[in-house]
């Protein structure tokens, strides 16, 4: 076996770089893995939040929460959620993302205009969408009532399904103009070339959609779905703010449940339970970009 | 019938006009080439055959259809494009296939067709790869494969050689050529390379601002250039240019500039007395001899030849061919002269015509002149 010398040269430069990266190693570990660490540790006790004083229980409140029922339907409406709203944020995105790679005449304003919803803060974006869906005085309702669609106002907010297709509808309007950006940055550097020699060989605009386009956006899709999925999953300001969870726990998920736990409830080692298992969750979601994304860096 | 006609083609793009009331006629199997500078409308006039731009007035036909306002997959067209334009989540067989199936043509007819288009273009080994997995050299042939595959009337290549190490480009001119001779198919070339224009076409079409210059076999566009534009764009080194004044003296003509005063070959009815310039190719400059005195101020030495830039005057520069053999100083004085025979008079202007009269077969070589 061969060991390599260094030169001293070499071993300035490593010291040199060790140095520049130090600061951000340090911040890392203090907001990000000592969270994390803590998260692990204090989900092996039972804390009261207010005093952060408790006794050690090990496994017992991971035993608890895969016993509930309330983690199970959370985990379920986590899940619907987090597909319903993603997928239209693709869907719309995409779509936008296509009409604005057309050379049509409002392009540079709508371009602007559509990062709208993404740059709003949360608490503005739902305040607005609570009074278009108010089932007293919502504008949504008179529209439909004026159209002939209903006979009645609907209670969007607090009838289940329509509480969760609300929720997603706004999640995906608040969210999608990000697909809409990433999309279109990808599709500016599909060269023309590729249609126009598809143009040549008969493909017409639907087939070239297929053929080029989609095949184009592929890998920037998938980085798109794992990044989005991990976000959507941990969404919590803006369905709290919407539903709070309701009616009832029809449309709590899974980081709702853990601010339930850890400030409603004041168990502060349950919700540490609940959000370690979250984030092995989100793991795989995790392993898959990293792995998709190193694929990428070797080709 | 596959002749390809440009009748009055105009193209401007807002204010700019790219292409210039164009009247082309590209004859059946022919290999045309169209030269020229960047921005002189080659490429714009190809994207118009292609059906890829639209002409803002004038027709296009190919094979006595008009094809204006046909599609560009209706036009029986192929092109190859200067970056290749491979689909590149596609193999080399899903590349070369592809045509033929936007064409409709059943999966099982496509395999026959492709595997003797890449028997044809050596591509049989490399069917499976990706584009990205391929050379230069090897991605040009499947863009050629891609184009030849479902046998179009006509061929539309647009600098396809330009992204091609030397060696290599040169490799596929003679592939090109071979490929026309065997096809017998119209091919149109868009190209700013001189020397792929000379080597490979039928006939060169030289375009500069818009404008077609001249329309004519290689070896007429070097000899008898038909204006001072084409004159300066093509040949390496460039042909001497050199302004003066042109006199009728008793029925001869007569050029005079600083530091060389000679007889002009016959010239049309068209000279006037006046300013007017002086074309001599360097291999027509003689060097070592004749009444030309100047100095040597650069020699080039490229292995086979040593090509001499001589000062004959302030601002007046001769180039000229010598042989390996006799390397120039820089600073020697030297004497030349320039064959007269072979000597071009254009009007003035940067685009001034040439006033030579067409050469003949048997047109006697006159002695060589100079100051």
């Amino acid at each position: 076996m061969s060991t390599v010398r260094r030169t001293p040269l070499e071993r300035q430069y490593a010291l040199i770089g060790s140095l520049l990266i130090a600061p951000t190693v340090l911040i890392f570990c203090a907001v990000i893995v000592y969270p994390l660490v803590s998260a692990v540790y204090l989900s092996l006790f039972q804390v009261f939040t207010p005093t952060l004083e408790g006794s050690w229980v090990g496994l017992e409140n991971y035993r608890t929460l895969l016993g509930k029922n309330e983690f199970w339907s959370s985990l379920w409406t986590n899940i619907v959620w987090t597909v319903g709203t993603l997928t239209l944020q693709i869907i719309c995105g995409v779509g936008m993302a296509l009409v604005l790679h057309q050379n049509i005449w409002f392009r540079s304003i709508a371009r602007s205009l559509i990062l709208f919803p993404y740059f709003v803060s949360t608490v503005v974006a739902v305040l607005v969408w609570k009074w278009v869906f108010n089932d007293l005085y919502g504008i949504l309702n008179h529209l439909m009532i004026v159209a002939g669609l209903i006979d009645f106002p609907v209670d969007y907010l607090g009838s289940m399904p329509n509480a969760m297709i609300s929720v997603i509808l706004v999640g995906a309007w608040k969210y999608f103009p990000f697909v809409v950006i990433a999309v279109l940055a990808r599709l500016q550097t599909i060269p023309d070339a590729l249609y126009e020699a598809a143009r040549i060989d008969g493909a017409g605009p639907i087939a070239s959609f297929w053929d080029v386009t989609l095949p184009q956006l592929r890998e920037v899709l998938v980085v798109i779905i794992m990044l989005r999925a991990i976000w959507d999953f941990k969404e919590f300001d803006l369905i709290y703010l919407l539903t709070g969870g309701g009616p009832v726990t029809s449309t709590q998920t899974l980081p709702l449940l853990v601010y339930k736990e850890a400030f409603k409830l004041n168990q502060m080692g349950m919700a540490s339970a609940y959000a370690v298992v979250m984030m092995a969750i989100m793991l795989v979601f995790m392993v898959i970009y990293i792995r998709r994304t190193r694929s990428e860096d070797d080709t | 019938m596959a002749e390809v006609v440009f009748k009055d083609i105009v193209k401007s793009f807002g204010s700019f006009t790219a292409v210039h009331g164009l009247n082309l006629t590209i004859a059946e199997g022919e290999f045309v080439s169209l030269l020229g500078p960047s921005g002189c409308g080659k490429t714009t006039t190809l994207r118009m055959l292609a059906g890829l731009d639209f002409p803002t007035s004038g027709s296009i036909s190919i094979g006595n259809r008009v094809v204006n306002d046909v599609a560009p997959g209706e036009r029986d067209i192929a092109m190859v494009f200067q970056s290749y334009a491979l689909y590149p989540h596609m193999t080399v067989y899903d590349n070369i296939a592809y045509p033929l199936k936007k064409r409709g043509v059943r999966k099982a007819d496509r395999a026959p067709m492709v595997q003797k288009t890449a028997d044809l273009l050596q591509l049989t080994e490399l069917l499976r790869r990706k584009p990205r997995q391929l050379s230069g050299g090897q991605q040009q042939r499947v863009a050629l494969g891609r184009a030849l595959v479902r046998d179009p009337k006509v061929f539309l290549l647009d600098e396809p050689l330009s992204n091609l190490d030397a060696k290599l480009r040169g490799y596929m001119r003679v592939e090109l050529v071979e490929l026309h001779r065997r096809l017998g198919r119209t091919m149109v070339y868009v190209t700013h390379d001189q020397l792929e224009a000379m080597t490979m076409s039928d006939r060169i079409a030289v375009m500069e601002g818009g404008k077609l210059q001249q329309f004519a076999p290689p070896n007429e566009v070097y000899r008898e250039p038909a204006n001072r534009f084409v004159a300066g764009f093509i040949g390496t080194p460039a042909m001497n240019l050199i302004d003066g004044t042109l006199a009728n003296e008793a029925g001869a003509w007569r050029f005079a500039s600083p530091g060389i005063t000679l007889t002009c070959p016959p010239l049309t009815d068209d000279a006037v007395s006046g300013p007017a310039c002086l074309g001599v190719r360097p291999e027509d400059v003689l060097l070592g001899e004749g009444p030309i005195r100047g100095q040597v101020q650069v020699v080039e030495q490229t292995g086979h030849e040593n090509i001499v830039v001589v000062k004959i005057a302030d601002g007046i520069r001769l180039t000229g061919r010598a042989g390996a053999d006799h390397v120039w100083r820089p600073g020697e004085t030297i004497q030349c002269a320039v064959d007269v025979s072979k000597a071009h008079v254009f009007a003035a202007g940067p685009s001034g015509q040439r006033l030579n009269r067409p050469l003949t077969k048997d047109q006697p070589r006159l002695a060589k002149e100079g100051a």
